[in-house]
């Protein structure tokens, strides 16, 4: 019994061993990077957070949401309102904006998950952008084509590196209940559906409401990583809802690869990257990130890490006879 | 009464699929439904297991009535199908798919932090190894043969641990030696787990094998039910299905 919990710690150790040398990066990371970068690094992680949202509804459920930057802006108008408005806590309003994301979720995701592949597509950008239209009209309330400035977080978190570490922590949390929400009896049933609705549903899962249920989850967690970054950028504008906005999760996903966890991270953190680097000598960015994701389509179908996956398994398995074979 | 169709009908625009049709179907019985191509066999089947509405009648299970319950309702109440062409989960691998029916069935589908691999390994593997596929348990559910992927989605079904069982053309596109395993292993379900089995067939050598009772649809309309030989007897259906070769 001691022995096998010893080799089952053993094989966790080696297959997490990459994830501590990710930790230990991140950790050092900003004490090596410039500021620029630290701000960059910054967007990757909260961009990325914004990704694994996204994939939830896409990767695993099966259902492209073209509308899901409506929930991360909308978890940064909560945040920068409440701020600027009415002085409300930091930590508080944080929460507020997960709130306010995961209830329009719910409301929006009502008539969403009644459909699904194109028409659900369409329907969650139609949402999206009638949200998006609402803040950037409403100039009284939400401050229209002009956002919201002066967003501050509070006492220390007003310096980049601990605001970092902040979000690191947040990121890693959410991550890990992500991760665990998608291995789970609730995230098998999702991939079900995915795979296999019809069939789902006649071994007794209600589809909509699980679907219902995920979407209020995935706009939850957007409305988490919008709630984070308005503060740190200072500002909020109409944009973050923006259909534009909400393509960014979806190139991520195809990029670093929809089927596994953590490729829309991978697929943020190159595409924000990228874009960082790139914007410094052109302003031709679009060309650039229009020709990395046609290479990936054609070179790398399933994405970067799927495709680094099958790589591996191939090789195992090539090890594995080659040692079978005298 | 077990399961009980109460002049049941369904219309597709001015098609009548299904016609009047009632039917009782005891517990513990393997049922055919027979009848040539277009005869409503699908569309009674659909009725039953709430893929389709009908459109007028009843369907009573175990003395409830079920006509306007959706498809996962029913099947919570026991009553779980297989469909004619093959539906499984593709990238599932033969374990996780058979998972999935317990999972949902055992009720701990929205359960969202442990680890779904810790559940019903037992069970699983039990059923896996009734239905033959235990030494496939990690391959993808789409690298297995046809034959195979019929008996994952028996095994699928039975994850929901049903009462009554309804297998649509469970042995199409079968070997003779799949089929006749497949025949074996339907008989037992009914022996020892005291499953309730309805199931249209094209292959009349399946049907009188394992069929306690067998009714017969022409044009959506009942035209015959009984035991084998009462039916093979029928005039009518010697006419019109048999083709009077008899």
């Amino acid at each position: 019994m001691v022995i096998q919990k010893m080799e089952q710690n053993e094989s966790m150790v080696k297959r997490g061993w990459w994830l501590i040398l990710l930790l230990a990066g991140a950790i050092i990371a900003p004490h090596v990077i410039s500021d620029f970068y630290l701000v960059i690094l910054i967007e990757a992680l909260i961009m990325s957070l914004f990704a694994l949202s996204f994939n939830l509804l896409f990767g695993y459920m099966g259902q492209l949401s073209f509308g899901q930057a409506a929930f991360y802006g909308l978890g940064g108008y909560t945040v920068a309102m409440l701020i600027t408005k009415v002085n409300f806590n930091f930590w508080l309003s944080l929460l507020a904006g997960v709130g306010v994301a995961g209830f329009v979720g719910l409301i929006v995701g009502f008539f969403c998950v009644r459909l699904r592949g194109i028409y659900f597509a369409v329907l969650t950008l139609a949402f999206g952008q009638l949200l998006f239209v609402i803040i950037y009209k409403w100039h009284d309330f939400t401050g229209g084509d002009d956002g919201i400035q002066g967003v501050f977080p509070p006492g220390i978190l007003k310096i980049p590196i601990v605001y970092y570490y902040f979000v690191l922590l947040v990121f890693i949390a959410s991550a890990f209940i992500l991760w665990r929400i998608v291995n789970s009896p609730f995230g098998h049933t999702l991939k079900a559906m995915r795979e296999n609705p019809e069939r789902t549903e006649f071994l007794g899962i209600h589809i909509a409401r699980y679907q219902l249920i995920t979407f209020v989850i995935a706009a939850a967690f957007a409305g988490l990583a919008g709630a984070l970054w308005v503060p740190f950028y200072r500002s909020v504008a109409p944009f973050y809802l923006m259909w534009i906005k909400s393509g960014e999760p979806v190139m991520a996903a195809i990029l670093g690869g929809a089927s596994t966890f953590f490729g829309p991270v991978l697929g943020m953190f190159i595409m924000t990257f990228i874009h960082a680097y790139i914007l410094g000598f052109t302003h031709f960015w679009p060309i650039i990130m229009g020709t990395i994701i046609l290479i990936i389509i054609f070179a790398l179908p399933g994405g970067i890490l799927e495709f680094a996956k099958v790589k591996l398994k191939e090789r195992q398995e090539r090890m594995k006879s080659a040692k079978g074979s005298p | 009464m077990f399961l009980q169709t109460q002049g049941i009908t369904k219309e597709f625009g001015k098609l009548r699929a299904v016609n009047q049709v009632s039917l009782d179907i005891r517990k513990g019985d393997i049922h055919a439904i027979i009848g040539p191509n277009g005869a409503g066999k699908s569309t009674y089947f659909n009725l039953i297991t709430g893929y389709h509405q009908a459109t007028s009648g009843k369907v009573l299970f175990k003395g409830e009535e079920i006509t306007h319950l959706p498809a996962y309702r029913r099947c919570k109440h026991g009553i779980t199908r297989s469909f004619q062409i093959t539906s499984i989960f593709p990238k599932f691998t033969v374990y996780e798919s058979v998972l999935m029916g317990l999972l949902s069935h055992r009720g701990v589908t929205l359960s969202f932090f442990s680890a779904s691999k810790k559940f019903f390994k037992e069970e699983v593997y039990r059923i896996l190894e009734d239905v033959g596929l235990a030494d496939q348990a990690d391959t993808l559910g789409d690298s297995i043969s046809h034959g195979d992927k019929k008996r994952l989605e028996l095994g699928i079904t039975l994850g929901t641990e049903p009462e009554l069982l309804l297998l649509d053309e469970p042995t199409c596109g079968m070997s003779p030696e799949e089929t006749e395993s497949t025949m074996i292993f339907i008989r037992k379900l009914v022996e020892e787990k005291g499953l309730t089995i309805l199931f249209t067939e094209h292959d009349m050598s399946v049907v009188f094998g394992i069929a306690k009772r067998i009714s017969v649809l022409h044009q959506g309309t009942l035209i015959a039910d009984g035991k084998p030989d009462e039916v093979r007897a029928n005039d009518e259906v010697q006419k019109i299905y048999l083709g009077g070769t008899a």
